[in-house]
């Protein structure tokens, strides 16, 4: 049966894919068949399905965003009281349309007055600042007769407010827009703007080395969210004609959170499903809901701790192990590498078998690594240039004025014990760090004053000692962030697949791609970077830093752990970069390596310069052999 | 005058306890990297044993603290152990936690509503009695004060376990960097549970104080808990002064919305004045340090 459908180029079990969603879709639209349409089951539906807009809405910023903008329920309230407000005082003019339209600015207006101060903090003070928002705005909404104050505004009260809508008709138009909002979460989450969202949320000094702005993103996810929670309060007010502050409380923010863990935040279908669970429970249960705060408490607690990623992350591990997603490389499975034959790798170790390179580095790297001429900061020939740079930790003066100048096209090898400072030098380089005093500059522009996404939007591109990667990602989807970076579009184009958008979608898949196959990864790109080996994520990170196409490359360790086969990949990736013109800075403890291929090396010892020069001065040089092997006569005798 | 002073002493006395709230939160943070926001609904649980052990079954006030004491430490306790331990025992990923100390806050929350029932807010004795004493002018009500003096002696207190003792400096040392505590010999676990004992207590005292302020009153949890935590956003992070100070801005600074602009919309001066400081001053107004990355 499997090989008749594969003939023909179906897969056989593809559509347990589609299977989920289609039932689930078309569940949707027949629930008032199923389940009673009597005028009241009809609000009671349709409240949910608004709710249900608002968890599709913090899906965006906490599951995808990694925000914790917990205190929606403000943003959906003041959303609501302004769609309402509107049609009490025009209730002529106003229809669904303006009331969403309506509740969503009034929304957006809401979560930036709470996100712009809460972000420059981040973290958990978002959650606090938006919960106390959750909580003020219905305890002043009480006491204020201009919304209506304790008993709210009744709008089916307002003479002239007639809704052109209602019955099945509402109903199959609320629930299309609850898909509508859904699919537009889908399309953000697969767009440069999503790819962001995820970059930030896994570590933000990821998502800054790869030229993120950190605050600007965290903002745009708020914006979005707040604006969608707003629409979602328009399309309350629209189907029960009511807002009162009782309409919205922290208590009801928590639900919310509860539905999202419980199905799974960061996944499309997750907080849906859990929010139905929850608010279904919470709606038609209603002779038990005293005790429901125990039961969705230790429900919340018992996710959180063992199940953090919710059910439908755990559906998707258990369809990955089933085999349920097609494979999108035909031709090459997972787990059955090509031969790794030793005359394509010289100078590994003849006879030596290697295992690590066999599952790690299973495809051939191509036989010529194609140029990587920088394109950031490309008009910028000058050198980076480190003058008196110094940071001191406490009392421990790490780095103590180093001076340092990296050329375009050569690689600067960087040495030196544990705890020499060469990190440190690195951090302060991509502005990681601060510096105590010096100075960093490429030509006349300074760097040590720009954010450290700005660092790498002026050309410089890192990796990190222990490997930051997206690890729900798969390899592909790690790098393509990078490339993006370059390729200009807006967000909305990526969004909503204008032409533009769909053209630079696939132009940045592409050029990903050609750089994981370049290190010869082609055949790891799907798989989820969690997946992999240690040795493959540094190749996929060290593939995501030339995927910026940087005028200048900071590689922490990159050997540290890698096999034979991968370190003479690492080398000759270096000599390439050096070739197309990148300069690239090497910190490594492989000396060997580093001599071999640098064109200049400078040695750390406890946070100052003890030596810089060519590799070949190094070997001769008496301080270096002193300090480093205790011995009065240096590496090798000069000729 | 007399009506700002009166409103200033008011705001003190509540301010107070603020920054008692925030000190708990500040005591768990820097030993365990976690924000309890279930601080502020095991005071109201602590204010519930207040009004059952005075109200009900008039015990002494001695014995009441010790039942609040009991209590409030037992459920820390318990708290640690099913919602906190699972995260400090493992590399903190994402704010699991926080979400774990969001849902024992809501079954505390549950529960107590569920034991108090409908019954309407009950006002409790204070343990200095119901006087007032003469201070510049202007009748101050005992419980103000006591709350005022409990803070600051919590709050000596504490800067001198942490300065001056082996114990806090190893609690100050584990949030800070648990490979390098354990390779020191510290225990992160037993080191997180004395952290939520010593909160509690602190919480309890909190309880102890407010009561008589508050009433009984199931949703002050929340309320509290929040506040407590714009006192420390306000007053700078990690810092035991800045809680202090930051609980008292804040308790004033209510008072003064009451007096001057209107109090039916009271609420809004903790979120006006947490929004400007992290405006102005992300790291707050008496804080020091830089942010932590939280």
């Amino acid at each position: 049966m499997n090989d008749i459908a594969s003939r023909l180029g179906l897969d056989s079990r593809a559509w347990v894919r589609w299977a989920v969603p289609a039932i689930l879709i078309i569940a949707l639209y027949i629930v008032p068949q199923l389940a009673g349409s009597t005028a009241f089951r009809m609000g009671e539906y349709e409240e949910v399905l608004s709710f249900l807009v608002i968890a599709v809405a913090l899906n965006i910023a906490m599951g995808y965003g990694g925000q914790y903008i917990l205190g929606i329920t403000a943003v959906f309230a003041v959303g609501a009281y302004g769609a309402i407000l509107a049609a009490k005082y025009h209730p002529h003019d106003v229809g669904l349309v303006a009331m969403c339209i309506i509740g969503g600015l009034v929304g957006a207006v809401g979560g930036l007055i709470i996100g712009l101060p809460a972000l420059r903090v981040g973290g958990f003070y978002l959650a606090l600042v938006s919960l106390f928002a959750a909580l003020a705005i219905p305890t002043v909404a009480q006491q204020w007769a201009f919304v209506g104050a304790d008993t709210g505004i009744p709008l089916y009260a307002v003479s002239g407010f007639a809704p052109k809508l209602s019955g099945e008709e509402l109903y199959v138009i609320v629930a299309s827009l609850v898909l509508l909002a859904t699919a537009f979460s889908w399309a953000l989450v697969h767009s440069r703007v999503g790819h962001r969202f995820v970059a930030l949320h896994t570590s933000e000094q990821l998502a800054t080395s790869i030229g993120i702005r950190a605050y600007r993103t965290k903002l745009l996810a708020i914006l979005i969210s707040s604006a969608m929670a707003g629409v979602a309060g328009g399309l309350y007010v629209y189907t029960q004609q009511f807002f009162a502050p009782g309409s919205s409380s922290v208590q009801f923010a928590v639900l919310l959170l509860a539905g999202m863990t419980i199905g799974g935040m960061g996944t499309i279908t997750g907080p849906l499903i859990g929010s139905v669970i929850i608010l279904g429970i919470n709606q038609f249960f209603t002779s038990f809901q005293q005790y429901n705060g125990i039961v969705f408490g230790v429900l919340l607690l018992l996710f959180a701790v063992f199940l953090p990623n919710g059910l439908m992350a755990r559906v998707a591990v258990l369809s990955d192990r089933l085999g349920l997603k097609p494979p999108r490389t035909p031709g090459a499975p997972a787990g059955r590498p090509a031969a790794v034959t030793p005359d394509h790798v010289p100078g590994s170790l003849d006879g030596v078998p290697e295992p690590t390179a066999a599952t790690a580095l299973a495809a051939k790297p191509a036989a010529r690594l194609p140029t990587w001429t920088p394109i950031i900061g490309a008009d910028e020939s000058s050198p980076l240039v480190v003058t008196g740079a110094k940071r001191a930790f406490g009392g421990v003066t790490a780095v103590d004025d180093i001076d340092l100048t990296v050329t375009r096209g050569q690689i600067h090898g960087l040495i030196g014990s544990n705890g020499s400072g060469k990190t440190t030098l690195l951090n302060l380089i991509s502005r990681f760090y601060s510096l105590d005093g010096g100075q960093i500059t490429i030509g006349s522009t300074r760097l040590d004053n720009r954010p450290p996404d700005a660092v790498a939007r002026a050309g410089i591109a890192r990796t990190f000692q222990s490997p930051k990667l997206m690890l729900r990602e798969s390899a592909l989807e790690n790098v393509i962030p990078a490339v993006e970076l370059r390729v200009r579009c807006s967000g909305a184009e990526s969004i909503l697949r204008l032409p533009r958008g769909i053209r630079v979608n696939r132009q940045a898949r592409t050029e990903a791609l050609e750089i994981l196959e370049a290190l010869g990864l082609h055949h790891v790109m799907d798989q989820k970077a969690a997946a992999l080996p240690h040795g493959t994520r540094r190749l996929v990170e060290m593939a995501r830093a030339i995927a910026l196409r940087p005028s200048f490359v900071l590689l922490d360790e990159p050997a540290a752990g890698l096999s034979p086969v991968e370190l003479e990949l690492v080398a000759e990736v270096c000599q390439n970069l050096a070739r197309s013109g990148v300069g690239v800075l090497l910190i490594e403890h492989n000396v060997p390596m580093v001599l071999s291929i640098a064109d200049t090396v400078t040695c750390l010892h406890q946070g100052r310069r003890l030596f810089q020069g060519t590799p070949a001065e190094l070997r001769t040089d008496s301080t270096v052999a002193s300090v480093f092997l205790g011995i009065d006569e240096p590496l090798e005798a000069s000729s | 005058m007399t009506l700002f002073l009166t409103a200033l002493f008011a705001g003190l006395a509540v301010g107070s306890v603020y920054g008692l709230i925030a000190l708990s939160y500040t005591v768990v943070f820097n030993s365990t990297a976690i924000f309890n926001i279930a601080q502020g609904d095991l005071m109201m649980a602590g204010v519930l044993v207040s009004y059952f052990c005075l109200d009900r079954w008039h015990l002494p006030q001695l014995v009441t603290l010790l039942m609040i004491v009991g209590v409030v430490v037992t459920l820390s306790l318990v708290e640690e152990r099913v919602a906190v331990r699972p995260f400090v025992a493992r590399p903190v990923v994402g704010l699991g936690w926080f979400i774990a100390t969001l849902a024992f806050s809501l079954v505390i929350e549950t529960v107590a509503s569920i034991i108090y029932g409908q019954n309407p807010v009950v006002p409790i004795p204070g343990a200095l009695g119901n006087g007032t004493i003469q201070v510049a002018g202007v009748h101050v009500a005992t419980k103000f004060i006591l709350a005022f003096a409990v803070m600051i002696v919590v709050m000596v207190a504490l800067e001198v376990f942490y300065k001056r003792t082996w114990l806090g400096t190893a609690m100050r040392g584990v949030a800070e960097d648990r490979e390098v505590a354990a390779l020191r010999g510290i225990d992160a676990l037993r080191i997180s549970r004395l952290a939520f004992i010593i909160a509690g207590l602190v919480t309890a005292l909190a309880a102890f104080v407010v009561a008589p302020i508050v009433s009984a009153d199931v949703t002050v949890g929340l309320t509290y808990g929040l506040k407590g935590f714009i006192a420390l956003a306000a007053g700078g992070f990690g810092s035991l002064r800045g809680c202090v100070l930051g609980g008292l801005l804040l308790g004033v600074a209510e008072q003064m919305f009451d007096l001057y602009v209107s109090s039916n919309y009271e609420i809004l001066a903790g979120l006006i004045l947490v929004l400007i400081v992290l405006a102005v001053r992300p790291s707050g107004l008496f804080g020091t340090r830089a942010v932590r990355e939280v």
